[in-house]
């Protein structure tokens, strides 16, 4: 009988998953959709952007310096064997633009920040603010999840973008300043192959729609979680594990549908 | 009495379901208007899940909610958000906002529920603070006070809006004495100078007895018992008597569910 | 007082995104303003265009003065027609200039180079360049050479 349970757990595990992305549906509508009664709005997502987007400047140009680096580093030693080492300042930029700059502040973003929203919104809950919120009658989907949700929406494909150039002027550092290739050919080879709307914005869809994704696991599973300090952390590794998932899952297809 | 306006609650009827656990099974409940009634029992009878009911946030399985004249469940939204203005509800743990000072925490419903100036709704929120003792605190953030501190400015915030109705969540838990006789004062005496009624869930008797003018034993999704603290205390039934005297053995038992002990004992030593 | 400071910096946040977004466009894309334009287009058929792609450069003396914008296959003449792109600052191109597909470097694109003629008349909106070289395949050189080798031991 071990085997039926077995697919009893399973059929059971399989049930809780679809009706817990019907709960994370219901949620991103309700918290997205309609106006909130009280609270400033702009204060409110201007307080988020600071907690969410500034401060996770540090860790997107630090990372993105390095990135970069590391790219011209790697490119040169490749392309130099074929003599084409001028083709260093294409390759940097073009691997940042339409994969690393999306993705790794995609996933940079998805553990700091992602697994800090979740870690604070589980902690309201457990505390009882949320309950306490509704009983004085403001829905804390609208004043507490949206601006975060909005806040994580604007933030993270303006950290793209910032990883992007951090990255490309870490790798003209790098391979200009020190291993010499031509200022003009890294900067000219690089402006004749990127395109603008087909990899910068390209890279900025990709960005976005990993801004959509990760922010509303984050905030979903900070909302959803058990009340005790035990399911706010399984629901933040939870956070930066589905949203890691579902980030390189997401980009292997929009790559297939936009290159 | 059958005059319904001498009760400000009328639970009607109330069953509730958790999982497959039955928390309430047609449970009636009725609360005096301006006295203090207490509802005890033992914990994880589901006291809390009431004051929630009565408050909108849970949904009863069956059954009717009548508060002043109103079905609870059946409002809408702005409807409730009325209503909820004459409701306060002080949370076991205070929850405060944490990301506001104990001035802006008081001052909060009142931004949600009213258009006052500033200069009204400074005066309004001193006279709170001033009635739980906490005028000088004002500054400070919530993570700077101590729990029981942390208590009265939340009571200070549920009856910023003047409600009608007061509900304590377990107000007395985890509190050491002189907390606890401020807290036990202050229901009281709000209780009576602002003509509040109030429900207070607790399994703390003594307290609870000390200042209610009614209460309410529920267990097993039942009201096991109901009458003024003194019927109580010299009452027949043995569960209620259990736990009014606080008796360890009776019929909540203090075994948990265990095989014959002696066999017990003796199969241990074959095992070896 | 605290929130001015959280406005100011969220402002900067956003800026320097915009700012960022803005380098990209131009610094990395080389998106010059006002490119478009005062241009006039010719044409040229090529046996051959294996690997040239439209937006390809179109040089002359190694500088850039155009770009390919269609190439397509015309089943009149059975060969490939390549629709460009030229700055009209460049109007003295002779009518016989030669078009080449030619490659950037061992791993670079293909691009079209224009080596100056002699003819008087000069290149106009809409005209042909009829003297053409198609791109070096590299099945073709090999066969050649091949070739070569063989009737060489001959």
């Amino acid at each position: 009988m071990s085997v039926m349970s077995r697919v009893a757990l399973l059929g059971r595990a399989g049930l809780d998953t679809v009706s817990s992305l019907g709960r994370s549906g219901l949620f991103l509508f309700n918290a997205l959709l309609g106006r909130a009664r009280f609270g400033n709005g702009f204060a409110l997502l201007c307080k988020q952007l600071y907690a969410i987007g500034v401060l996770s400047l540090a860790i997107i140009i630090v990372s993105g310096l390095f990135i970069g680096m590391v790219l011209a580093l790697q490119g040169y030693n490749i392309l130099v064997g074929y003599g084409s080492e001028q083709a260093v300042g294409q390759m940097v930029a073009l691997t940042l633009l339409r994969e690393l700059g999306p993705v790794v502040t995609a996933l940079l973003f998805a553990g700091r920040a992602g697994s800090a929203l979740t870690a604070e919104i589980g902690l309201m809950k457990a505390t009882e603010q949320l309950s306490s919120m509704e009983m004085i009658g403001v829905d804390p989907l609208k004043y507490v999840i949206a601006p975060r949700l909005w806040a994580g929406f604007i933030s993270m494909p303006l950290l793209s973008v910032i990883f992007c150039v951090v990255g490309i002027y870490g790798g003209a550092l790098v391979a200009v300043d020190w291993l010499g290739v031509y200022s003009g050919s890294y900067w000219s080879n690089m402006q004749n192959s990127v395109e603008f709307v087909d990899d910068v914005l390209s890279g900025m869809v990709k960005a976005v729609v990993f801004a959509f994704v990760v922010t509303w696991v984050a905030v979903f599973q900070g909302y959803d979680c058990e009340p005790t300090s035990e399911g706010i952390s399984r629901a933040t590794t939870r956070t930066v594990v589905y949203a890691s998932l579902a980030v390189l899952g997401l980009d292997f297809i929009l790559t297939a549908l936009m290159f | 009495m059958t005059d319904s306006s001498d009760y400000i609650v009328d639970l009607q009827q109330i069953t509730f379901r958790r999982g497959s656990r039955l928390i309430f099974d047609g449970v009636d409940i009725r609360i005096p208007r301006g006295k203090v009634t207490g509802i005890m029992g033992p914990s994880g009878c589901g006291k809390t899940t009431l004051l929630r009911m009565i408050g909108a946030q849970l949904r009863p399985d069956s059954g009717a909610i009548w508060v002043n004249g109103q079905n609870i469940p059946e409002l809408g939204r702005e409807q409730l958000f009325a209503a909820r203005q004459h409701m306060g509800m002080l949370f076991q743990s205070g929850a405060l906002f944490t990301d506001l000072n104990v001035f802006e925490n008081v001052a909060f419903p009142l931004r949600v529920h009213t258009e006052l100036s500033e200069d009204m709704i400074r005066d309004l929120v001193l006279l709170k603070l001033q009635a739980v003792g906490l005028r000088g605190a004002r500054e400070l953030m919530p993570d700077e006070l101590s729990g029981g501190m942390k208590r009265r400015v939340a009571l200070a915030r549920a009856i910023a809006l003047d409600p009608e109705l007061m509900m304590y969540d377990e107000p007395f838990v985890g509190q050491d004495p002189i907390s606890m006789g401020v807290l036990v004062r202050l229901i009281r005496l709000l209780n009576d100078a602002l003509g509040l009624t109030s429900i207070v869930v607790s399994h703390d008797l003594a307290e609870t007895a000390s200042i209610a003018d009614y209460l309410y034993v529920v267990g097993d999704g039942q009201v096991l018992g109901q009458g003024t603290p003194d019927e109580l205390m010299n009452t027949d039934s043995p569960r209620i008597r259990q736990f009014m005297q606080g008796e360890p053995d009776g019929p909540v038992p203090f075994h948990f569910q265990a095989p014959d002990y002696l066999s017990d004992l003796l199969q241990r030593e074959h095992k070896r | 007082m605290r929130s001015r400071n959280l406005e100011l910096f969220v402002g900067v946040f956003i800026l320097a995104g915009l700012l960022a977004l803005a380098v990209l466009a131009v610094k990395v894309s080389g998106l010059a303003p006002g490119s478009a334009g005062d241009t006039y287009s010719v044409n040229a058929y090529f046996d051959n265009v294996a690997g040239l792609t439209p937006k390809a450069k179109v040089t002359m003396s190694g500088v850039t003065i155009g770009q390919v914008t269609a190439i397509e296959f015309d089943k009149m003449r059975y060969s490939a027609r390549v629709d460009m792109v030229i700055n009209s600052k460049i109007n003295t191109l002779p009518a016989d200039s030669t078009a080449s597909i030619l490659t950037a470097g061992l791993l670079g694109e293909k691009y079209v180079g224009i080596s100056v003629g002699g003819d008087d008349e000069v290149l106009a909106d809409g005209s042909e360049i009829y003297d053409t070289q198609s791109a070096l395949v590299l099945e073709e050189l090999i066969g050649r050479f091949l070739l070569n080798t063989v009737s060489k031991d001959d």
